[in-house]
């Protein structure tokens, strides 16, 4: 490069990352830091530039439900990992349904797709190194007999009865009969093979939510349907998503230009959510600074914002005169481009934060094949 | 998925009254064809029914039967 490049100031580039959120619009949306939009600045990616800016801090981190801030990141990238996340981490659902009775109310393929749907949990290393994948026939191929190492047998055999011990005017169902509700803990793993090794006592295959009800039932009626689940991803069908949630969003900021004092500062802390804007007093020194705009009201209630991440963004307070008048308005939202809050909650199979590095590791060796792919169609062409 | 097609469970699990074949129900009711296991949707009772017999529940005279479900296992795709 013969010009000397320009290094743009830390106030530009913070300037230049934020998306303005109007009463009815939203600004600056699309990002600029890219080679050649501004001249004689260096928006060339760079690894170690890259490495230098990145950050990640963690919010929440549970077994099942983590939140999280990715820093400095492209939003496609970002969108990636989501994607990835939702389409295309393995995990294990029902995949058929064995009916040999089935006299309820629900039809027999409404109650497989529900049973289909039931999250399934139990030992981790169990899950994810001892199960492999199921290959699924061609169309019109017979179907392979699977193994304790790609499939798992799982029962639901249940019959509705009269209670004998209920009262005579007994009306609630639950009490007057046995089994009146079938829940998703009525499912039975079956082991079978190697299985009892990994998937057994409180390690054993359940359903992550043992409450949900599948089906209800009258005297008489009974349910008695084997299942065979199998290892699958969410972009053949949803129930093999290992996830419940997993989104980001960016993170919200708040400006506030012209001080809010007295009545309209606890008005405005009401326009968000809890947490977001607290109440300070205004101090003698600062109502002694000239153009502060705190001149003679020391004492009063100036609102002061505390957490701009709890905000939702509901834009309530842009509604109000008081606040967004044209020409002095006192407050300015926005979001910060590259700061994606995520939030990944799992359902069972992956701890999330560990769904998350497995979802690099997604991303890595995409990247891995098509730079071979690349290498490939290169000698080729010459 | 190969579902095998639909055959009325006529022989039905012998355990009840035996099934009047085609021989003797012929000969008493000039019916033909196999009996049916039905359940009356009012009194809950099993009763066999020929074609040509009346629809009509034998203890209670309810007018709505239900044919009983195939003791066959069906395979479903949990999709
Ligand atoms: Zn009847």
């Amino acid at each position: 490069m013969a010009r000397n490049t320009i290094i743009p100031s830390q106030v530009v580039i913070e300037q230049r990352k934020r998306v303005g959120i109007q009463l009815e619009t939203v600004t600056n949306v699309s990002g600029t830091d890219f080679p050649g939009n501004y001249p004689d600045e260096d928006h060339a990616w760079d690894v170690i530039k890259f490495a230098e800016n990145f950050k990640v801090e963690f919010h929440t981190l549970a077994p099942w439900d983590a939140s999280f801030s990715l820093i400095g990141l492209d939003a496609s990238v970002a969108n990636a990992f989501r994607r990835i996340l939702i389409a295309e981490i393995p995990s294990l659902a029902i995949e058929w349904c064995f009916v040999n009775n089935n006299t309820s109310i629900i039809q027999d393929e409404v109650l497989a797709a529900r049973l289909g749907l039931v999250p399934f949990t139990g030992n981790r290393v169990g899950l994810l190194d001892f199960l492999k994948w199921y290959k699924k026939p061609a169309e019109g191929e017979e179907k392979v007999e699977g193994t304790d190492y790609n499939t798992v047998v799982l029962d639901l055999q249940i019959e509705c009865t009269h209670n004998k011990d209920a009262a005579r005017n007994e009306r609630d169902p639950l009490k007057k009969y046995n089994n009146a509700h079938v829940y998703a803990r009525d499912i039975k793993f079956i082991p079978f093979g190697r299985q009892a090794e990994h998937f057994s006592g409180e390690n054993a295959i359940r359903p992550t939510n043992p409450d949900i009800l599948l089906a209800k039932l009258r005297p008489g009626q009974v349910i008695d349907i084997q299942m065979h689940a199998i290892k699958g991803v969410g972009s053949d069908h949803a129930k093999f998503s290992p996830v419940a949630t997993a989104s980001y969003r960016l993170l919200p900021t708040i400006d506030i230009l012209r001080p809010i004092l007295g009545q309209d500062a606890v008005k405005f802390k009401k326009c968000f959510p809890a947490g977001v804007i607290g109440l300070e007093t205004v101090t003698k020194k600062e109502a002694a600074q000239k153009g502060s705009g705190y001149e003679g009201h020391e004492g009063e209630k100036k609102a002061v914002v505390f957490d701009a991440m709890k905000d939702t963004v509901s834009r309530e307070c842009l509604r109000h005169e008081e606040f967004n008048k044209k020409g002095e308005e006192k407050v300015k939202l926005g979001r910060v481009r590259d700061h994606f809050i995520f939030s990944v909650e799992s359902v069972g199979q992956w701890n999330s934060d560990e769904m998350f590095l497995e979802s690099i590791r997604h991303l890595r060796t995409k990247c891995e094949s098509l730079k071979a792919d690349l290498a490939d169609l290169k000698m080729k062409g010459t | 998925m190969s579902r095998e097609t639909y055959e009325a469970p006529n022989t039905g699990s012998g355990s009840r009254a035996p099934a009047l074949g085609r021989g003797n129900a012929e000969s008493a009711l000039g019916g033909e064809g196999p009996a049916t296991q039905y359940k009356c949707g009012d009194c809950n009772a099993q009763m066999k029914l020929k074609r040509g017999d009346p629809i009509r529940c034998l203890d209670c005279g309810h007018r709505v039967l239900y044919k009983e479900r195939t003791k066959r296992m069906v395979q479903f795709e949990a999709r």
